[in-house]
């Protein structure tokens, strides 16, 4: 639960025009959320193949695996933007579900961890290490965002 | 007995009931679901774009296959069973919605696709392995495929709030 000072942050968030023309479109969220999972598919699916490889996991093909890993980063960058594009008017429309669930905080705060331990940390030190922070980060955020409606 | 009966029985059942009641077991189990998604609609998705020719023109098809396909079955399995405990919690909702008949339809497609590609144009990949524009059943293959996935997420959204 966050601090009462937030709260005028949060009201506003929800008389936005984007979050009252999500709020009165009936199909406008799970359209929104469609796009939003499936960018998760991307983001995810890219996250785990990537860095379970480290495991030795899925790691078949290693000579294919080292070639994928360069063509896939565009893919992921533009999959965060998507993720966060699309989670922007779902937010809106419904702050107040945002401002008392614990797990919008935690998702936000594992979203900003995970970007920067994508671009600093598994950049200069690839590793087992980066790799298992990774997977818990991303997936910790999928978690998370599942949780917003229920805690 | 009617399937709206068995439904009724299904959604009653203790741990079914348990599972739609308890604070924690549905998010938890929508959880693994979504992440397992995640782990085989990635993999797919770029299988499919091989054989679309859109993505590693250069890759032979059937090392791209052999690479992404355990990928494709892990999530798939994971996926079904955490959908079965999703589905009997809330079965007769899924009953009556449209948006499951749709759902259920689709992902018959999904696999109804994948043995016609398979048992055909699939067995002769040594043929056209390296070529970077592929037959045209493999190219219709991997678009349903595409097609039918986004459906098949966008009808379990649409599920979900119907």
């Amino acid at each position: 639960m966050l601090s009462e000072s937030f709260l005028p942050f949060f009201e506003w968030c929800g008389n936005t025009w984007l979050g009252t023309t999500v709020r009165d479109t009936v199909w406008a969220f799970p359209v929104i959320e469609t796009f939003h999972l499936l960018a998760l598919a991307v983001l995810l699916g890219t996250v785990l193949m990537v860095n379970l490889r480290t495991f030795g996991v899925g790691a078949r093909d290693s000579e294919l695996n080292s070639a994928l890993e360069p063509s896939l980063e565009p893919w992921m960058r533009v999959s965060i933007v998507v993720l966060i594009l699309s989670g922007i008017p779902m937010m809106l429309s419904e702050p107040m579900k945002c401002y008392e669930s614990i797990s919008f905080p935690i998702k936000i705060g594992l979203l900003v961890a995970a970007i920067a331990w994508h671009f600093t940390v598994q950049r200069k030190h690839p590793g087992k290490l980066a790799a298992g922070v990774s997977i818990l980060l991303w997936t910790g955020i999928g978690i998370a965002g599942k949780g917003i409606p229920y805690v | 007995m009617s399937l709206l009966s068995v439904c009724e029985w299904l959604q009653n059942l203790p741990w079914a009931s348990g599972i739609k009641h308890s604070a924690w077991q549905f998010p938890v189990v929508e959880s693994v679901h979504s992440l397992a998604l995640s782990a085989m609609l990635w993999p797919t998705a770029l299988l499919d774009m091989r054989l679309l020719g859109w993505i590693m023109p250069r890759r032979p098809v059937s090392r791209v296959a052999a690479q992404f396909l355990p990928w494709t079955w892990w999530g798939f399995a994971i996926m079904v069973a955490s959908g079965v405990l999703l589905f009997c919690s809330e079965a007769v909702k899924c009953y009556q919605s449209p948006f499951f008949r749709v759902k259920v339809a689709l992902l018959v497609l999904a696999g109804l696709n994948s043995l016609v590609f398979h048992k055909t144009v699939f067995r002769s990949v040594a043929v056209w392995d390296g070529d970077g524009s592929t037959p045209w059943r493999a190219k219709l293959a991997g678009g349903c495929s595409l097609a039918v996935w986004i459906g098949v997420v966008a009808m379990g959204r649409a599920l979900a709030y119907a």
